[in-house]
């Protein structure tokens, strides 16, 4: 079941990738997004109850179609878009994790700078519209066969470690002794999910890449500004 | 492995292998960059299943390095794409395959056999006859043959740049 919906997936984005008419390209999409989410769904789904597993399918399926169209569309500005749609559908996946503060700053630097970046510089770059080199996709069928090896290889590896996976995550039980000690309570500055125990984690821990990455950016800025402009004409 | 985590786990396989192939096919510069992006989401799902399963933090941490890392690569690799652009005025790829060493086999084109990338000089002894309705070779303009040749190297050499682009 699995390996089936991986092979309607390649077909699927085989159809997409070929220069064919318009609606073989569309129903090629569909089935790979189709064929990603059936082997998506082979893996035991998210806890919780109803509500939990409609939005989890809602985000994947969303993630997953717009990637496919993304990845096979053929005018630059629409790519982009659907590349938005899927920063949106990853971070609802991020939300669901229970990491909140991740699932807003990657909206906002994503959706917020990345995209508008990217809109701007096709906007600048690509006047006329489509060009002879989004028509035609480059050695599609040896990626593919390549890329869904992979896909097979790391979802059998997920699988084989799924069947070999305690079905709860309860630990082991405490004794009365300890369940007593208020050091053995689960504190709340300290949960996994807080922003509290992230932002100790990041200023305690990792101070120092903190401080580095800030001086990664700057660095990164002032080469772009210094690579962009056209000298000639005495932008700089 | 917790119950749960599987399903993101694939979430996470599959958009990654999705930017793999979008990296490969596509033949637009920025498009090649939006895939590595869509790789980038895959990875950071991973990293943030990860860290929920052995419920630590170094996930989430690792996540916004990404964050920070994917936003220089983005501004600086779009500053390249756009001086790039002004030099041929166009987002292909494969203008820039150029680059490469001209000896080497091109993705797209099978090797060409031996003899016909040797020139075939005659040797400068020897009588050359003019061809029939050539025009003869008054000055002994001989190296028009040498630049119809197919060798390579000659072909496949990049003109220079020029400077008042």
């Amino acid at each position: 079941m699995l390996y089936g919906s991986l092979a309607a997936g390649a077909v699927g984005m085989w159809l997409a990738t070929s220069p064919r008419t318009g609606a073989l390209r569309v129903l090629g999409s569909f089935l790979a997004s189709a064929g990603l989410i059936v082997a998506v769904a082979m893996f035991s789904g998210p806890g919780g109850d109803v509500t939990n597993k409609i939005l989890f399918w809602m985000f994947a399926a969303s993630a997953l179609l717009s990637g496919v169209l993304m990845v096979t569309s053929r005018e630059p500005v629409y790519a982009a878009l659907w590349f938005a749609l899927a920063t949106l559908g990853t971070c609802g996946l991020f939300m669901m994790q229970a990491t909140p503060f991740l699932a807003a700053a990657t909206i906002i630097v994503y959706a917020g700078a990345i995209i508008v970046t990217f809109l701007f510089v096709i906007m600048l770059a690509q006047q006329q519209g489509r060009s002879f080199y989004d028509y035609r996709a480059r050695t599609p069928i040896m990626s593919i066969v390549a890329s869904w090896l992979m896909l097979g290889a790391l979802l059998w590896n997920f699988q084989e470690w799924q069947k070999s996976a305690p079905a709860a995550e309860t630990g082991p039980a405490l004794t009365a002794e300890a369940a007593s000690n208020p050091f053995s309570q689960p504190s709340e500055l300290n949960k996994v999910d807080s922003l509290r125990a992230l932002g100790l984690s990041l200023f305690g821990d990792y101070l120092y890449a903190v401080e580095i990455a800030g001086t990664l950016l700057l660095v990164a800025g002032i080469g772009a500004i210094a690579i962009a402009p056209r000298r000639a004409e005495g932008t700089i | 492995m917790t119950a749960d985590s599987g399903c993101y786990l694939a979430v996470g396989a599959a958009l990654f292998v999705l930017g793999g192939i979008g990296f490969v096919t596509r033949r637009n510069l920025i498009l090649i960059f939006l895939s590595v992006e869509l790789m980038l989401h895959g990875v950071s799902l991973t990293l943030l299943t990860f860290g929920r399963m052995h419920n630590n933090l170094e996930g989430q941490s690792f996540t916004i390095f990404m964050l920070t890392v994917a936003a220089c690569e983005a501004a600086l690799g779009l500053s390249l794409v756009l001086s790039l652009y002004q030099r041929t005025k166009s987002l292909d790829v494969d203008i820039w395959s150029k680059l490469s060493e001209p000896d080497l086999p091109k993705w797209d084109k099978p090797v060409q056999p031996l003899e016909s990338r040797v020139v075939r000089e005659e040797h400068p002894a020897s009588p050359r006859l003019t061809k029939a309705g050539g025009l003869p070779d008054i000055d002994d303009d001989f190296p028009v043959e040498l630049a119809m040749t197919t060798d390579p190297r000659k072909v496949l050499t990049p003109s220079p740049p020029d400077d008042d682009y």
